[in-house]
């Protein structure tokens, strides 16, 4: 399990997203998460308590579309629905996912 | 501040600030009891969520700072209370009297296990720690990232791995420490230990390296301070230098006990072991960043200390390396000695001295055979096998010998040395370079070598070429050539080449096109100067061939009945090209008033037929004819000896007989000689008008030696005197029809003292005009020099030709001021002016 290709993240309302393990590394919070001792890392189940499912499940479009456009110069632009900006901005704080790491694009 | 912009500041979220769970204590309770549990090795049952989010929360609340001094008094705690006790229960007594004080009576084998033990507790110690640290900074990402970051204070990692540092290894030693002088700390025991662990490897023990190699890392891991300067690990401040001391120390034990055996074999092996050993060592036990400092303490203290000694050795000493050829000695030998000293001094002065030492016992070896005759007859079979020989002419021979074995021995020593080089220096150019010179050193200073080298390239080109394959005639070439570049006197070395290889064209001795490639190669190295004359030669030789084909051919068509029966081959020489002994002669008779030699009418005849065609083309100049350089062919008839009826003397003998041009002239003489008529010496001398040493050689080879005593001497004896009488032999008998009669100056011999006074004193007269020239080509284009400046000038251009001893060039500068080439300027030190 710990060492399975996919993860899946839980949302605060219980839904749950199966998401490539090499995609949600961007992030450096769930990086720590797998890489410990901890429950995480042994089930490959994290919960996130305080996000809610319309919130994570664009966390994970865009772990995705990081992942493919990692390697690429012209990256397209994502699609973001203005009223889950503010909320997206906390989750990626939450997720110490970095301006450098694509989160200038979401502003 | 740029980055700021980009940074993301945690905006007060009401949904978190109202929880319950937003406050500190609740958050900082959750943290606590987890990093218990992680210490414990219990973390897989907390979620590391739930725990991120606390760290989270609390860096919100803008608590950040208590959060990271709790975390770091919890640590605290934990090591007073956990950590330290294990430890202090291996820091036993015995540990201490046995690491630091070095208490006699514990066995390797227990000081190992001690040692190993404790270090062990170090190590799990620090892994626990590790571990646990890495863990709770993971969980503190939130505040590191913003908060620490933010505030420049060292990371929550550093701060809490730097734990280790000030609690464990700065950690006094407790009540153990009793027996100490001074206070030692734990830091100094982990020190003790391995460098006592690693001393009992170097003694051939078998120890753990993994061991070793973990608190390595360790160290590695640690720094001075909490700002983790990288150059300030604890490994690179505190135990590197200890080990580097202790290595020292090690080593210089270890230098002196190889000195005390005094094998240098031995000590080259060791050292090279215990080289490859550190280095394994860096990369297995310790850290590479050490690699080149211990290697360079190695160096230092086994090379660089004691290398004379060990290199003087006797019998195993670079002296004796060399001389029993140890190429995997000296291999090793320059290959240390390269890592410690580039210019390779050492080295290159014991090379030096042994090739000038060997060098001036080739020459001492050759004065031996050339003073006690029969003993080194040995070396040259003419004295032992033919005693009877004329005493003068087995010395001359085997002084040409000696010549032969001085060249082949030289060339034997730089055999070897080149098998040296390449075998064993890598071909390095510092050293080929001073063996050159020393070369060059002993070579010049036998004052022979000139000449030796000339006469051993006139041997092998005179009898060593025939049937010989292309690669030995390589072979004997770059030799020649080899030679030729070590000599400084190339100006005497060119009158002695050109001597013998004047002789060698005439006598048709040796293969043109050889003698051509010689002549080329040594044009590529020393210039065109250098060979001008010897092509010249050739180009001689070349022409004569020609002239006498087209003269053949035109006597041919003439039908000129008179000539008929003689055949003619001429080499026109042109004077300057030539050695003077060969065309010289000439000169000192016409000085001392004599006239040529008198050639028989039927060879007059000749010479003025071919001295006409000659003209026709050539109309203005002028044939001397040398009749000291030529031979001729002679076909002799010996009639029945009467009242013989048996035997070879019974009939009718016809030989050929091939002799000098002087043997001619004489045997001439006795065609027109009724039987039984004898001449004198002084009879001959006025018929022919030949030099009396001339001609006293010429009779004596046509009348003592049995295979060509054509004429009878009366008396019989040895040598030939002015007051002998000759006759026809009509009882010669020869087994072969074509007899040889040594032609005189066919070989080349050493020149005995009083000829080699006289070449040397010719040599000197070209080089005083040669140095004239020198000075007045310089005086003309600086105008104005000192004397000191001129002098230095002078050599330097003379350098390619030859080294101009001071005095000839003073000498040189007054004949230069008598003939008002130059003047005296007044001043302090002497100078010139050039007079136009």
């Amino acid at each position: 399990m710990a060492d399975s290709k996919y993860i899946t993240l839980v949302s605060r309302d219980g839904f749950e997203f199966v998401v490539l393990r090499e995609a949600a590394l961007v992030s450096p919070t769930i990086k720590g998460m797998l890489r410990s001792q901890f429950i995480e890392a042994r089930t490959g189940r994290c919960c996130f308590a305080e996000i809610d499912g319309v919130i994570l499940e664009k966390v994970v479009d865009y772990f995705h579309y990081w992942y493919r456009n990692r390697d690429k110069e012209e990256v397209p632009d994502m699609e973001i629905p203005v009223e889950l900006c503010l909320e997206l901005l906390m989750a990626a704080n939450y997720l110490n996912l970095e301006p450098a790491t694509g989160l200038r694009d979401w502003t | 501040m740029p980055p700021k912009l980009n940074k993301i500041r945690p905006i007060r979220r009401p949904n978190l600030m109202n929880k319950e769970a937003s406050e500190f204590e609740p958050c900082w309770d959750i943290l606590r009891s987890a990093l218990t549990d992680i210490h414990n090795k219990d973390a897989s049952r907390l979620s590391f969520e739930n725990l991120y989010r606390a760290s989270y929360k609390i860096v919100l609340k803008r608590k950040g700072q208590l959060l990271y001094e709790r975390v770091k008094a919890f640590e605290e705690d934990w090591f007073r209370d956990h950590v330290l006790p294990v430890i202090a229960e291996l820091v036993s007594n015995n540990l201490i009297s046995i690491s630091l004080l070095r208490a006699p009576g514990a066995s390797a084998h227990e000081r190992r296990q001690t040692g190993e033990r404790f270090l062990r507790g170090i190590r799990s110690a620090w892994e626990d720690h590790n571990t646990s640290m890495n863990m709770v900074a993971d969980i503190l990402m939130y505040l590191e990232r913003t908060y620490v970051s933010d505030t420049k204070q060292p990371s929550i990692f550093a701060a809490t791995i730097g734990l280790f540092r000030d609690h464990i290894l700065r950690n006094r030693l407790g009540g153990a420490a009793g027996q100490l002088d001074q206070s030692f700390v734990i830091f100094d025991l982990v020190n003790a230990v391995m460098l006592d662990l690693i001393n009992m490897e170097r003694d051939g023990d078998i120890i753990d390296r993994n061991l070793l190699r973990q608190i390595t890392s360790m160290l590695e891991a640690l720094y001075e301070t909490d700002d983790e300067l990288e150059n300030a690990k604890l490994y690179l401040t505190v135990f590197e230098p200890r080990f580097l001391a202790a290595s020292q120390d090690f080593y210089r034990h270890e230098c002196e006990k190889l000195l005390r055996e005094g094998n240098a074999s031995i000590w080259l092996r060791h050292t090279q072991r215990r080289l490859r050993e550190e280095e394994d060592r860096c990369s297995t036990s310790l850290s590479v960043l050490t690699t080149d400092r211990i290697a360079k303490v190695v160096e230092q203290e086994l090379i660089v200390a004691k290398l004379n000694d060990f290199l003087a050795m006797d019998g195993s000493g670079m002296k004796s390396m060399i001389d029993n050829d140890r190429y995997e000695d000296l291999s090793i030998l320059y290959q240390l000695v390269s890592r410690v000293d580039k210019s390779k001094n050492a080295l290159k002065a014991i090379l030096q001295s042994r090739v000038r030492d060997l060098g001036l016992e080739i020459e001492q070896t050759l004065k031996n055979t050339d003073f006690s005759t029969p003993a080194a007859g040995a070396e040259t079979e003419d004295a032992t096998e033919d005693k009877s020989k004329a005493q003068s002419l087995s010395a001359a021979a085997q002084q040409t010998a000696a010549a032969i074995k001085w060249v082949d021995d030289v060339l034997r020593l730089k055999d070897k040395f080149d098998n040296l080089s390449t075998r064993c220096f890598n071909q390095d150019l510092v050293l080929q370079s001073a063996v050159t010179k020393s070369f060059s050193e002993f070579i010049n200073m036998f004052n022979r070598s000139s000449e030796y080298v000339s006469l051993f390239i006139d041997d092998s080109l005179r009898r060593g070429i025939k049937g010989k394959s292309d690669e030995d005639v390589e072979i004997v070439l770059q030799k020649a050539i080899v030679l030729l570049r070590y000599l400084a006197d190339r100006d005497l070395f060119e009158r002695y080449y050109q001597k013998h290889l004047g002789r060698r064209l005439l006598g048709n001795k040796s293969e043109m096109h050889i003698e051509k490639e010689l002549v080329r190669r040594m044009r590529a190295e020393m210039g065109n100067h250098f060979t001008s004359k010897f092509e010249g030669m050739f180009k001689d030789i070349e022409l004569s061939k020609d002239l006498s084909n087209n003269y053949r051919d035109h006597v041919r068509n003439l039908g000129d009945v008179d000539t008929k029966n003689i055949d003619l081959g001429i080499h026109v020489l042109t004077t300057n090209n030539w050695p003077p002994d060969v065309m010289g002669r000439m000169a000192v008779q016409e000085d001392g008033g004599r006239a040529d030699c008198i050639y028989p009418p039927a060879i007059k005849r000749l010479q003025e037929s071919f001295f006409k065609y000659y003209l026709k083309d050539r109309s203005g100049r002028v044939l001397t004819w040398v009749a000291s350089a030529g031979s001729a062919d002679i076909k002799c008839v010996f009639p029945k000896v009467p009242g013989k009826e048996s035997g070879p003397l019974s009939k009718e003998r016809r030989y050929e007989l091939n002799v000098s041009t002087y043997g001619m002239i004489v045997l001439e003489l006795f065609n027109d000689l009724a039987d039984g008529e004898s001449l004198s010496f002084t009879e001959i001398q006025a018929k022919t008008n030949i030099p009396t040493q001339d001609l006293i050689r010429t009779l004596g080879l046509l009348s003592i030696p049995p295979k060509s005593r054509v004429l009878a001497k009366e008396p019989m004896s040895k040598n030939v005197k002015t007051t002998d009488r000759f006759a026809f032999n009509a009882q010669f008998v020869s087994k072969t029809i074509k007899i040889k009669v040594a032609v005189i100056s066919s070989t080349s011999k050493v020149e005995d003292n009083e000829e080699r006074k006289e070449t040397e004193r010719k040599n000197d007269q070209t080089r005083a005009h040669v140095v004239d020239a020198a000075i007045v080509r310089i005086m003309k284009q600086r105008k104005e020099l000192t004397h000191t400046q001129l002098t230095t000038e002078v050599i330097g251009q003379l350098a390619g030709r030859f080294k101009p001893e001071i005095s000839m060039i003073k000498k040189r500068i007054e004949d230069l001021l008598n003939r008002e080439y130059l003047e005296r300027i007044g001043g302090e030190t002497a100078a010139y002016r050039y007079l136009a």
